[in-house]
């Protein structure tokens, strides 16, 4: 039955006619990777949380990507610190959700609850690993979370928590039900996701009633269709063909690294990882190989962030000093000569490929023995997570991304001993990472900024390379700037119409 | 010939056996499911959980079996990143799939016997060297490349089709046109060696000789000579569409199972590339089928 | 392709008795046929490219140079190398075309030779002896067949690295069945044929049936595929490396210089189209020598050629 019934369905597919963009007030968003969920718990995870957050599911706070008044509350009210270990979250009132339930205190419980089940591997739960987090019902409308250690930046994590009522199952929904302005209204998988405007939403209405989101592959087809008014926004699109007046560029909030294990010959040389950082051209990268606006980095988030350090800076390209650093290296013993591989992640960033072979090319030039191998996500993960492969010194190009200001959501994976993706095992910084995550205010920027200088200046850590920015085409019938926040967002409200 | 047809079902059945059992050991060589289906950064108890969840953590073989339990009572599991029946996801798929393929060897096989048997009867002549060149030079441009040239001249510049996506009927057309170069090409070739050969053999010549002029007798003569290795290339050029409809899928956003299983692979969705690989592969044993009946229609020699 | 301007050709095979050396004879036969000499020309300069051109130009093939970035063809003031321009490193095309040469030349002819004699080996055996063993090797193809090619090949790239010989061996295994099928095939009715039915009642041995009268009869089809599929290989491993997953940076060949070039497509158009020019010239040249050799080979094809005589004069 389900078979004639598919057929009949592919038939009328190729008979009908297109759906009629019906109102003026719809929009068509055409992303590169189609969710293969649509579930709030998993919106942390770009390709869902473009669709997902802020649009269908709401958190209890949002930070301002836009402006800079911070976090802001959204399903929360206000909130306050009780004592040391408990944060107090007053709820909004007058809430639904869309299946007509209503937002209170037990759907915050259940939320937490449901992504933090081992039941099912919700990714927002990740954020909140190393934490004990009690939350507890105060009233309806008012509930704690007690945190143990003191969690001074508990707002900021829950702005990632997505609400759902409380009558949820606890395992992945196709059928997903928020606060939000939006409701799923039709998702035909392979081709697109439909939400439409809720007449009940809480807040002010946005102006788009429906969004289409259609999914493309190829970079040049998504900039094509805007190009065509087949879709009204494609919020990545690459560099080569953002060429038009449709087009804006923007810091996505990617930076990309060499990340280095410090745990093998040559590279636990200090002087080898200088001549490393000093051997790479980066300013020539920009406005070629990467688009104009491309930053060199020196620290893995980007300026926008908690504790940003504005004292270190770049270290100037110097191929005659990295070649004497080597030689130096060498007379003592150092084994500058060994083969170093250098893996990179095809399609990790539009020109990745080229920007790698570019930089085995001049560390060549300054006599290191490098060798470049592209792979795939897979075995990227192999070679980018502990345990790593030890059998030959390795540079793992990668990209970090965190929108989210604050350092935390970076530095524990990537710079502390225990840290999965980490290359060093410093004590210092391990301190000062422990530090910095449990400090607040003024403490905290200090210590942050501390670490940032520490890893670049004396450890220098791995091979930082650029905060990197993205490019989004945008039709003449809409209104929509992108913020640094478009890689991991979209949120619907935000779309004027023209 | 009803023999014939129950071996072929009892042989295929064997292959497909076969055909599972290579293909689940393979694919759970290639990578730790829980590795890349879980953020990069999850615990160790996350994966263990989720190997827990999905019955990971037991001896390949024990999966093995419980697969092959399941897969008798037609059940293939749940997509392990959908949170739908395997078979359901791959069903929805493969239908776009085997439409796109239908259409397109429909309208290649006539091109190419029609273009191809012109082609041989006027050897060396300019239509001949015109389908000939044209076809191969066609047939030698990369099927991504001839897709976004396709996409910026007819859709940007010209506006003429949508870019990608389905919904109109002209939806389908870039696609299948992309599809289509590269098979008539081929055919085209085997059609016109083919004829050319059998305008050369034994019946025909005898024909000939008989003094029969009459074009068209000759050309049915030679037609259903000369077919034997065309329908093996129509066959192979379409489970080739069937399975490499990858890149046109990918390009023009179809939804069809080449790009799904190419999505199933990078995600390592076991469940749905088993499903996926399982349609597919019987699809393609019918196909087969099909051509070993029209082989024994066409030449009686073969029938056993 | 081209039948009229072989009449020397046949002559020269006509009379097998008369004792030429074998070089010259094969080069007289091309010069027969224009098109075909100009065809083996362009493949000589393409081996030897593949041969040497790696031991010269490497270095300057890898050479990355921003400042030539895109560097527009038809230029000489970069140098001889940079005539069809630079790709999006500032590296020269046409170094890197003819340094590529080796790598395609390799695939393509690894995949297409190795999976054309076992195919046909496997085809004849399945054709000509028992029924038992041609049923199975044909189910062995069947399996093949109906393993989506590249999703073979992902597999097996991904659990080997994505070497040449790895490449070479999947994409060989993936078109085995159809030299298979069709030889099978064209034994199953050239071995009905009179005189190899005559043969067998004289009592040959099935080697030389095989090799005597069912191998000619069937080489022309099989050089046909053949020559098709060696722009099959090279295009399939140009959609792999668009995929990501064929022959990665910094080993280069055409399909996957046409692959990267594919994204400058409406900027900087040589970045594709030498390469794939590459690939189409590589692939005509060797459909036209098949077309030589079909005649030159075959001596059933030359009933062409006296109608072809008569008709053209």
């Amino acid at each position: 039955m389900k078979h004639s019934m598919l057929w009949a369905g592919a038939l009328l597919a190729t008979t009908a006619l297109s759906p009629a963009y019906a109102q003026d007030s719809a929009v068509t968003i055409v992303l590169g990777e189609e969710p293969d969920l649509v579930e709030p718990c998993m919106a942390t995870r770009s390709n869902i949380g473009r669709i997902v957050l802020g649009n269908i599911s709401e958190t209890l706070t949002e930070l301002d990507v836009r402006g800079d008044e911070g976090l802001k509350p959204r399903l929360a009210e206000s909130w306050e610190l009780v004592n040391d270990n408990t944060w107090r979250f007053k709820l909004r009132e007058g809430v639904t959700f869309s299946d007509g339930s209503t937002f209170d205190a037990a759907d915050v419980k259940h939320s937490f609850d449901r992504a933090k089940s081992d039941q099912i591997t919700c990714e927002i739960s990740r954020y909140y690993e190393g934490i004990e987090i009690t939350p507890s019902v105060v009233d309806e409308h008012t509930i704690d979370f007690t945190t143990e250690p003191a969690q001074p930046i508990l707002p900021l994590l829950l702005s990632l928590l997505t609400i759902v009522p409380s009558e949820t199952a606890i395992e992945f929904t196709r059928e997903p039900v928020g606060t939000g302005p939006y409701v799923m209204s039709n998702w035909a998988p392979g081709q697109s996701i439909t939400l439409e405007r809720r007449d009940d939403y809480w807040g002010e209405a946005p102006a788009v009633s429906t969004a289409n989101y259609v999914f493309r592959a190829d970079p040049s087809v998504r900039a094509a269709m805007v190009q065509a008014g087949e879709a009204d926004i494609a919020p990545s699109i690459s560099a080569i063909d953002a060429t038009t007046d449709m087009d804006a560029s923007y810091p996505n909030s990617e930076t990309t690294y060499l990340r280095i294990d410090h745990s093998v010959a040559p590279l636990d040389d200090k002087r080898v990882r200088e001549a490393l950082n000093i051997g790479i051209d980066r300013e020539a990268f920009v406005g070629t190989i990467l688009a104009d606006g491309t930053q060199v980095a020196t620290a893995l988030n980007v300026p926008t962030t908690l504790g940003w350090n504005a004292d270190t800076e770049a270290r100037p390209y110097d191929p005659e000093r990295a070649k004497a650093l080597l030689e130096e290296a060498k007379a003592d013993g150092v084994p500058v000569d060994t083969e170093i591989l250098l893996v990179g992640r095809t399609g990790n960033f539009p020109g990745a490929t080229e920007t790698y072979e570019a930089i085995q090319s001049m560390l060549s030039e300054v006599g290191f023995n490098i060798r470049l191998q592209m792979v795939e996500v897979a075995e990227h993960e192999q070679y980018y997570s502990k345990p790593y492969v030890q059998d030959q010194p390795v540079l793992v190009g990668a990209q970090h991304d965190n929108s989210r200001g604050d350092p935390v959501f970076s530095m524990y994976f990537k710079y502390h001993s225990e840290g999965r993706q980490s290359g060093i095992a410093d004590v210092k910084a391990d301190d000062l990472i422990t530090r910095a995550t449990a400090a607040t205010g003024d403490e905290r920027v200090a210590l942050w900024s501390e670490l940032f200088g520490y890893l670049h200046d004396e450890v220098i850590a791995d091979a930082l390379l650029f905060h990197m920015v993205g490019h989004a085409r945008v039709g003449n019938d809409v209104e929509f700037t992108p913020t640094i926040a478009t890689n991991s967002q979209l949120q619907l409200s935000e779309i004027g119409l023209k | 010939m009803k023999t014939m047809l129950g071996k072929r079902a009892v042989s295929s059945l064997i292959s497909l056996f076969v055909l599972i059992v290579m293909v689940f050991f393979l694919s759970r060589l290639t990578g730790d499911p829980a590795a890349l289906y879980l953020p990069v950064d999850a615990s160790e108890e996350m994966r263990q959980n989720f190997r827990e969840i999905h019955g990971l953590n037991d001896p390949v073989i024990v999966q093995f079996g419980r697969y092959i339990g399941d897969l008798v009572q037609l059940d293939f599991g749940e997509s392990l990143r959908k949170a739908r029946p395997a078979i359901d996801v791959v069903l929805e798929a493969f239908v776009w799939t085997l439409w796109l393929a239908l259409i397109t060897m429909a309208l290649v096989s006539v091109a190419a016997i029609v273009v191809g048997s012109i082609a041989a009867f006027n050897v060396g002549r300019p239509f001949d060297r015109v389908a000939s060149v044209l076809s191969l030079i066609g047939a030698s441009a990369p099927d991504f490349w001839i897709a976004i040239v396709g996409i910026v001249v007819f859709s940007v510049s010209y506006g003429l089709l949508p870019t990608s996506g389905t919904g109109t009927v002209w939806h389908w057309i870039l696609p299948i046109a992309v599809l289509f170069i590269r098979p008539f090409g081929l055919i085209l070739q085997i059609v016109r060696g083919s004829m050319i050969n059998a305008l050369g053999s034994p019946y025909v010549k005898t024909a000939r000789a008989k003094g029969v002029k009459n074009r068209p007798v000759i050309f049915v003569h030679t037609l259903r000579n000369a077919m034997l290795p065309v329908i093996t290339v129509i066959g192979d050029q379409a489970a080739a569409l069937l399975n490499g409809a990858v890149v046109v899928e990918t390009i023009f956003g179809f939804p069809g199972v080449g790009k799904l299983m190419i999505d199933s692979i990078l995600q390592r969705d076991f469940n749905v590339i088993l499903a996926a690989i399982m349609v597919t592969a019987i699809a393609i044993f019918l196909m087969n089928i099909l051509i070993d009946i029209a082989y024994a229609l066409l030449d009686p020699r073969i029938r056993t | 392709m081209t039948m009229t301007d072989t009449s020397d050709t046949v002559r020269a095979e006509e009379d097998p008795a008369k004792p030429v050396s074998g070089l010259r004879r094969v080069i007289a036969m091309l010069w027969a046929d224009k098109l075909a000499f100009v065809a083996a020309l362009f493949l000589l300069v393409i081996v030897l490219c593949a041969v040497f051109g790696p031991m010269f130009l490497q270095d300057m093939a890898a050479k990355t140079n921003l400042r030539a970035r895109n560097a527009p063809p038809f230029e000489l003031e970069r140098g001889f190398f940079f005539i069809l321009g630079g790709d999006a490193l500032g590296r020269p095309l046409l170094a890197r075309i003819i340094v590529a040469a080796q790598n395609t030349m390799m695939v393509a002819a690894g995949a297409v030779v190795a999976s054309m004699i076992i195919g046909s080996a496997l085809g004849l055996i399945a054709g000509y002896t028992g029924r038992w063993v041609g049923e199975a090797i044909m189910r062995l193809a069947d399996v093949i067949m109906s393993f989506p090619s590249l999703l073979l090949a992902v597999i097996v790239l991904y659990m080997l690295s994505p070497s040449i010989a790895n490449l070479v061996l999947v994409l060989a295994i993936t078109r085995i069945p159809i030299y298979l099928r069709t030889t099978r095939a064209e034994v199953l009715e050239v071995r009905q044929r009179m005189f190899v039915q005559a043969a067998i009642v004289m009592g040959a041995s099935n080697f030389r049936i095989v090799f005597k009268h069912i191998l000619p009869v069937i080489l022309p089809t099989l050089l046909t595929i053949a020559t098709l599929d060696f722009a099959f290989v090279m295009l399939a491993e140009s959609s792999l490396s668009f995929l990501g997953i064929g022959i990665q940076p910094p080993e280069i060949t055409w399909g996957l210089m046409v692959s990267q070039g594919r994204q400058y497509l409406t900027s900087a158009w040589w970045l594709a189209f030498w390469p794939g020019l590459a690939i189409i010239l590589t692939t005509m040249s060797l459909n036209l020598l098949s077309s030589w050799m079909r005649i030159a080979l075959n001596p059933t094809q030359r009933w062409r050629l006296e109608i072809g005589a008569k008709k053209n004069g």
